[in-house]
């Protein structure tokens, strides 16, 4: 006879405990996020908002197209700007959700669970966001698909040296993997809503989604040895990605950009601002969809410690920065970086170190670690402020270079405000829609911490006996 | 073929009913689970899977095409830089990498699809909704004659519902 050991579970106390004490059984975690798909007031209400900025985002779009991209603020050698800085940003933001739905995938962080699908979606939508912005950024846009090598009538291929070819074939790599890697563990939640669905039609798109997905142990089998082979690449291709867009930065020789600090530098910054996008994302979630007792306390307390390790990384990068300007001894790389914080930009840098690397050290308190108003309103600072980190990069460079005769000012324009503006239009249009049609919470990862219904249950203690119920598996 | 389902509401249940069943070797044994469970691989004992050797020779590939595109690119049109190499390899390994992940990772997914058999465009013999909510289904596979045996089997371990498919 097969007897299956558990440990007593524990309430949510403060711990390091990320199982679901108030899920008491599969069918319970497919009601709970079965029900998040039904659509509210407050769910139109809030996809028309986004709807609306991404009208004016397009229409702001279509006037540059009209105009040309003098439209735009930018001010010669200041040629990159908000488009540049926003591309940066949405890229950054999807890093989160490879990190947490791979990296962490393969160190066995359990409090990943609940909050992962909704990082992966994230991820997808902020790439879809930020591979936008270098086709507004061109001044012929339609003709973008230039970067591409694919064979042509004049026989011409790309510039395969160039940073920005090997952008196209990060970003358009990492979309297409965290798409995949997206879909592929949507198929068994798909079967589930086919399954519990009763419109006939839903149920028919729903089937043909879940490709037959019927459950068996041999789909199981190979599913979850494809999904770790998934997330192994997907680790190092998560580093790679900002690791080549911090490459359209340090090949040029530009005060401030011209150093090997790049890479990490930026890859710490994307998934600081993507787990600050996650908090600004799920924390809402989890209270309209009443979620609390999925996505609980402790799991949130845990993704606090890695915003904090995080906003660590990046607070020691930005003051490496300053030591390799100074040990370097060049005078042009000293001017910028005083410039950058007590001259011209001081406004700008401060925002950037204020948001990322004095406001997350209140995440040093558990009290406000478990605190998820707080943790809410932080996020929003590290958007901010890595929004910000992202001005602070190009724009300071591009005004203060070797020159003295450049020197000049940048101060974008209604069109730049409008299309970012637009873009988080964009993004959370398209993560509502996905809200609505899918789970939210990955069902069955979630049913893996949830102990299964057995009739013979054995503990490990004797002690432990006496406050276990058999039939729930589960502590009184 | 003709076969019998065992529908089982508690895991040690179906645990039991599969390691008796291929003890006995009554038939192949299907097994449906709402998630999946390692009691239930260790009393199946299912082969490795193939999947990892598409991830390799898929990734192989793309390696191989990522590092030859841009250099066959660079010799076809050649861009001269006085002491530079035409092909350089060193940023060509950005897209020997890049297309290494995406064909190889592409190919665990072809991987998974032919060895899973999906997408397939009916539901199995013996499926029930019921399994990818929370109950397991043990579905033995046999002839005629060892139906008998394979339903004793599944009830004597708690099924709470057999039936005979074909």
């Amino acid at each position: 006879m097969a007897t299956i050991a558990y440990e007593p579970r524990r309430p949510n106390i403060s711990s390091a405990n990320v199982q679901l004490p108030a899920v008491r059984d599969y069918e319970q975690v497919d009601d709970d996020i079965i029900a998040t798909l039904r659509p509210t007031k407050a769910w139109f209400l809030m996809l028309m908002t986004a709807v609306a900025c991404l009208a004016l985002g397009l229409g702001a779009f279509l006037y540059q197209l009209h105009q040309g991209l003098g439209v735009a603020g930018y001010n010669p050698p200041v040629m990159w700007g908000v488009y540049i800085i926003t591309f940066v940003f949405w890229v950054g933001i999807g890093h989160a959700g490879t990190l947490i739905s791979a990296i962490l995938y393969l160190f066995r962080a359990g409090f990943r669970t609940t909050i992962y699908r909704c990082a992966e979606a994230m991820t997808v939508f902020a790439v879809m966001t930020a591979g936008l912005f270098p086709i507004i950024h061109l001044g012929r846009p339609w003709k973008f698909f230039w970067l591409i090598p694919y064979p042509n009538w004049r026989l011409l291929w790309p510039q395969f040296k160039s940073p920005l070819v090997w952008d196209v074939f990060a970003i358009s790599t990492y979309l297409t993997i965290s798409t995949t890697f997206l879909f592929v563990g949507l198929i068994p939640d798909i079967a589930v809503l086919r399954d519990r669905e009763t419109n006939p039609l839903r149920r028919r798109i729903l089937a043909f989604l879940s490709f037959g997905w019927r459950n068996t142990e041999r789909e199981w089998r190979h599913f979850a040895r494809a999904y770790l082979f998934l997330a192994a690449v997907s680790t190092p291709l998560v580093l790679s990605v900002h690791s080549v867009v911090s490459f359209d930065f340090a090949m040029a020789i530009t005060p401030g950009w011209h150093t090997t600090i790049f890479p990490p530098y930026f890859v710490a910054g994307a998934i600081f601002s993507g787990i600050g996008m996650v908090f600004t994302i799920i924390i809402p979630i989890r209270k309209w969809f009443r979620l609390q007792h999925y996505v609980t306390i402790n799991h949130l307390d845990a993704a606090a410690k890695l915003c904090l390790t995080t906003s660590m990384i990046v607070g020691c990068a930005y003051l490496v920065e300053f030591f390799i300007a100074w040990y370097g001894g060049v005078q042009a790389e000293q001017d910028y970086f005083w410039n950058r914080v007590f001259g011209q930009w001081w406004w700008a840098a401060w925002i950037m170190l204020t948001c990322n690397m004095i406001l997350p050290l209140t995440l040093f308190s558990q009290k406000l670690r478990r605190n998820p108003a707080w943790l809410w309103i932080l996020s929003i600072f590290i958007n901010i402020g890595m929004w910000f980190e992202r001005f602070v990069i190009v724009v300071p460079s591009l005004s203060h270079e070797f020159e003295p005769w450049q020197w000049t000012t940048y101060s974008p324009t209604w069109v730049d405000y409008s299309i970012l503006i637009g873009s988080f239009g964009w993004f959370f249009m398209w993560f509502l829609l996905f809200v609505r049609q899918l789970p939210v919470v990955a069902i069955s990862e979630t049913k893996e911490i949830v102990p299964p219904r057995v009739r013979h249950v054995h503990v490990h203690t004797p002690e432990d006996a006496e406050d276990f119920e058999p039939q729930t598996g589960r502590a009184h | 073929m003709r076969g019998v389902l065992g529908h089982f509401r508690e895991l040690d249940s179906a645990v039991d009913a599969i390691t008796e069943l291929k003890h006995a070797r009554l038939g192949d044994v299907t097994v449906f689970t709402p998630t999946p469970r390692h009691e239930l691989e260790h009393a199946v004992q299912p082969p490795k899977s193939p999947v990892r050797m598409y991830m390799l020779f898929g990734g192989l590939a793309g390696c191989v095409f990522g590092y030859w595109i841009p250099i066959w690119a660079s010799n076809y049109w050649p861009l001269v830089v006085g002491g530079k190499a035409i092909g350089s390899w060193i940023p060509y390994t950005i897209f020997g990498f890049e297309v290494f992940v995406l064909v190889g990772a592409l190919s665990t997914v072809a991987g998974l699809f032919i060895h899973a058999g999906v997408p397939r465009l009916t539901m199995m013999v013996g499926y029930d909704p019921r399994f990818s909510r929370g109950d397991y289904g043990v579905w033995v596979e046999c002839p005629p004659d060892r139906l008998g045996s394979a339903e004793a089997l599944l009830r004597k371990h708690g099924a709470v519902e057999v039936r005979g498919e074909r």
